[in-house]
């Protein structure tokens, strides 16, 4: 396996606290990515935005019970250094303003999506 | 092994060198190399290991970069060396049975051998013996990590 270190890897979540089950795994491949020495952005627009809003994600629980919530894992994505950005259009959708974000995430517009995209070495898409 | 300190069930054997924020371990051992590995309370923290990746031997790493990298159900992470040298030798076996990092952590779970570069330096930043202990009990208290947990 060639070395992994550095590739740029675009992880786009368009799911959000509507629908639980498919906000874990992309934030999961994130960290993992991390870990494994590369450069990671999330980018969360569409129903993806609504997890970023403050006291939102600790709301979501991996698995009843487990104590593991989205919340737990978004700070483990920051902790590992991947990055958090959210789409400026979207945000409005949701009328959230950027006081009502987590800390760590980044507000960018609908061009610096085609940038990253383009610069990154692959994109995941949910 | 009767030299083996405990912080809430977790084991800290005194003869090993530890990064302790970093959770891992080293063996000085005679040849010159050292044997790093996850210790007791990363494993613990860690929970039942699904997956264990590590890294090729012949790759040089600095201090601080993932030697390779453990998930489990709840998390996943590198497992970042201590000490900046050559890997000479991987453990092949925690590709077949990831479970060896939880079940012996100091022994049969060890991760990769390294040859040091900076060892004469690094070693400074490292704690052992009962400083060692210490060192892993404030981070526990400080940190409130739960109690070990051995599966067999």
């Amino acid at each position: 396996m060639e070395d992994l270190e550095g590739k740029k890897i675009l992880v786009i979540q368009t799911h959000g606290v509507d629908t639980p089950t498919r906000t874990y795994s992309p934030v999961y491949y994130a960290i993992a990515a991390a870990a494994m020495e590369m450069d990671v952005m999330i980018w969360f627009t569409m129903n993806g935005t609504n997890q970023l809003r403050k006291g939102e994600a600790e709301k979501i629980e991996l698995k009843p019970g487990s104590g593991v919530t989205l919340k737990t894992l978004l700070d483990q994505a920051l902790d590992a250094g991947v990055k958090l950005s959210v789409c400026q259009q979207s945000m409005d959708l949701w009328d959230m303003k950027p006081e009502d974000l987590i800390d760590g995430v980044k507000i960018l517009g609908a061009t610096s999506i085609i940038d990253l995209a383009l610069e990154a070495d692959h994109v995941m898409y949910f | 092994m009767s030299d083996v300190g405990e912080v809430r069930g977790c084991r800290i054997p005194k003869d090993l060198y530890y990064s302790v924020d970093d959770h891992t371990w080293v063996r000085l051992n005679e040849d010159g190399t050292v044997t790093v590995g996850m210790t007791d309370v990363a494993q613990n923290l860690a929970g039942p290991v699904l997956h264990a990746k590590v890294k090729k031997v012949g790759l040089t790493r600095a201090r601080g970069k993932p030697i390779g990298t453990v998930e489990s159900a709840k998390w996943v992470g590198p497992i970042k060396t201590p000490v900046s040298g050559e890997i000479v030798e991987v453990n092949e076996k925690l590709a077949e049975d990831p479970q060896l990092l939880n079940r012996d952590p100091y022994g049969e779970g060890w991760v990769v051998k390294m040859k040091p570069t900076n060892w004469d330096e690094e070693v400074k930043d490292l704690v052992t013996g009962e400083e060692a202990v210490e060192k892993y009990r404030e981070k526990v208290e400080r940190e409130d990590i739960k109690a070990c947990d051995h599966i067999e």
